[in-house]
């Protein structure tokens, strides 16, 4: 599936008519397959970037299409993972990793034992077999944010949005499911069989490992401030991030926000 | 643990002991005391007809309260979640809403009749406004972020009310439950009084005609203090069993 954003404006209009722009003409093409990475101070409008392609939020102007249509509200076509998780606490794991296919269109047809190979063979894949009977609230913060990530992969979405998946997890954790999720996402295989992912990170070389493209953000009001293509081949590992090309588009975007990131930190 | 048990009971014993003595220095042959209630307590709980009338009142507050809380929390859902359900329904509620249960009474009886009936609709009337209000409450307070993280996965509407908005308001609709079924067993008392009255002592029956008997009837004032003990500890009771069967049932909650 394809997205397509269209000079697309945002402004929240609180109660009392005070205006926040939040975010102001950004065209991005999302391709069939694409991994697509945006990168951005606090408070640039990424996340309502990504919800407004999720359905969630209307642009106020400009539009975004979905493999040429319109999009009017949130569809199973397009998956988010959200910042704060937004799992459901009454739930165990395994229940939320049901959830869409339980009670969502995306679970019609499949029965009740084709719904727990799924939602057992999601949980192995990242790493939370052992945790299938636990609550929410008995979990890690990382944990949490598998779970998330679980009950997104689950119902098989075509396009992925993911709000700073990895950004609970530790290092070594971090980079583990960053090699999991490209090789979830198809790295290994053909373009064809690939899906579009959205994806949204404060870490630089995360972005830079994973993307195909990096759309470098600014804010006040949010904007794209670069977009930067990654050609590092395919399928990407531990080598990647020794690459001297890595290194040098890394160093490229850190140019790019390191003025913004300077003056959040010290204002 | 014996030490505060002996702790706990020594202002309730010393209390008694008190009454028991004034009762017998200042009181006439009427006066209730504690030796007596003991001994009549002894007798109608032997005889069994304390037992049948409290499980005759607890079957209608059961019944009074499972009608209460079946149309209260959908109802309470839908007017959380639904604006002009509320816009609607909501001058309505606040207009019945300060009409107290008994007020009801001449209604019900005319109606349903001086039995179960009246005394089950009055319960159900009583318990229904603060498990609705806190349904209301509950729904309207549910994670705002959840429902749209329903949303992305297709879920809406009647599902979306059942899988995630009830779920979610559960805590707040516990709360509403809880008062609800206190609610609803001081209503039954008031009721069963009054029905009592209505039926002239008869068949009616209920901890609540028992007690109007022994005030209209036979003036034994011991009875009437057992009984209004026994309706203190069914409450009791009644609130454990809710807590404890709540806690059960939301095995998410940490406590
Ligand atoms: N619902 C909302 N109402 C008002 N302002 C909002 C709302 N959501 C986001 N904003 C504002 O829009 C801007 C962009 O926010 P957001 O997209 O969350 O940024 P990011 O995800 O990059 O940190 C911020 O200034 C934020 O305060
Ligand atoms: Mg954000």
């Amino acid at each position: 599936m394809t997205i397509d954003l269209q000079s697309v404006r945002k402004e929240f209009v609180a109660r009392d008519g005070a205006r926040t722009p939040a975010v102001e003409d950004v065209s991005l093409t999302l391709g069939e397959g694409e991994f697509v990475v945006i990168v951005g101070p606090s408070g640039c409008g990424k996340t309502t970037v990504l919800n407004m392609i999720a359905g969630l939020e209307r642009p106020t102007a400009g539009a975004i299409l979905a493999d040429g249509r319109p999009v009017t509200g949130p569809g199973v076509d397009r998956g988010v993972m959200f910042q704060d998780y937004a799992l459901f606490p009454w739930r165990t794991v395994a229940e939320n990793v049901a959830f869409p296919l339980r009670f969502g269109p995306a679970g019609a047809g499949l029965s009740g034992a084709a719904i727990g190979d799924r939602v057992d063979a999601t949980l192995t894949l990242v790493g939370l077999a052992a945790a299938r009977d636990k609550y929410p609230h008995q979990l890690s913060g990382g944990m949490r944010q598998r779970v998330a990530l679980a009950r997104l992969l689950s119902y098989e979405p075509k396009v992925l949005l993911m709000d700073e998946p990895l950004a609970a997890l530790d290092a070594q954790t971090r980079t583990i499911l960053q090699d999991e999720l490209l090789r979830i996402w198809g790295q290994d295989g053909p373009a064809a069989s690939r899906r579009t992912v959205l994806f949204i990170t404060h870490a630089i070389d995360e972005a830079v490992f994973l993307a195909d493209r990096v759309v470098v953000m600014s804010s006040h009001p949010g904007r794209v401030r670069e977009i930067v293509p990654v050609d590092l081949p395919r399928p990407r590992n531990d080598a990647t991030r020794a690459d001297p090309d890595f290194q040098r588009i890394a160093q490229h975007i850190w140019s790019l926000i390191k003025n913004e990131a300077y003056r959040a930190a010290t204002s | 643990m014996n030490a505060r048990l002996l702790r706990m009971a020594t202002l309730p014993v010393a209390l008694i002991a008190l009454w028991e003595a004034l009762g017998r220095a200042l009181g006439g042959p009427r006066t209730p005391l504690p030796s007596k209630v003991a001994g009549e307590a002894a007798l109608l709980i032997m005889s069994g007809d304390l037992p049948a009338a409290l499980a005759q009142s607890l079957g209608r507050v059961f019944s009074g309260f499972a009608i209460a809380a079946a149309i209260a929390i959908p109802l309470g859902i839908a007017m959380g979640r639904l604006r002009a359900v509320e816009r609607n329904l909501d001058p309505v509620i606040e207009s019945f809403r300060p009409v107290a249960a008994i007020a009801m009474l001449p209604l019900a009886i005319l109606w349903l009749g001086a039995g179960s009936g009246a005394a089950v609709m009055l319960v159900a009337y009583a318990a229904f406004f603060p498990i609705l209000i806190h349904a209301v409450a509950g729904a309207k307070g549910v994670d705002a972020n959840l429902a749209r993280a329903a949303a992305t996965m297709g879920v809406s509407g009647a599902t979306l009310a059942r899988s995630v908005i009830m779920p979610a308001a559960m805590p707040q609709i516990a709360v509403g439950l809880r008062i609800g079924l206190a609610v609803a067993w001081t209503a039954i008392v008031a009721a069963e009084l009054a029905v009592g009255a209505k039926a002239g002592g008869g068949a009616s029956g209920g901890v609540g005609q028992m007690m109007f008997a022994y005030y209209a009837y036979s003036i034994e004032l011991n009875r009437i203090i057992v009984c209004m003990i026994a309706v203190g500890l069914v409450s009791l009771a009644l609130d454990r069993l809710m807590r404890f069967a709540l806690a059960r049932a939301m095995p998410w909650i940490e406590t």
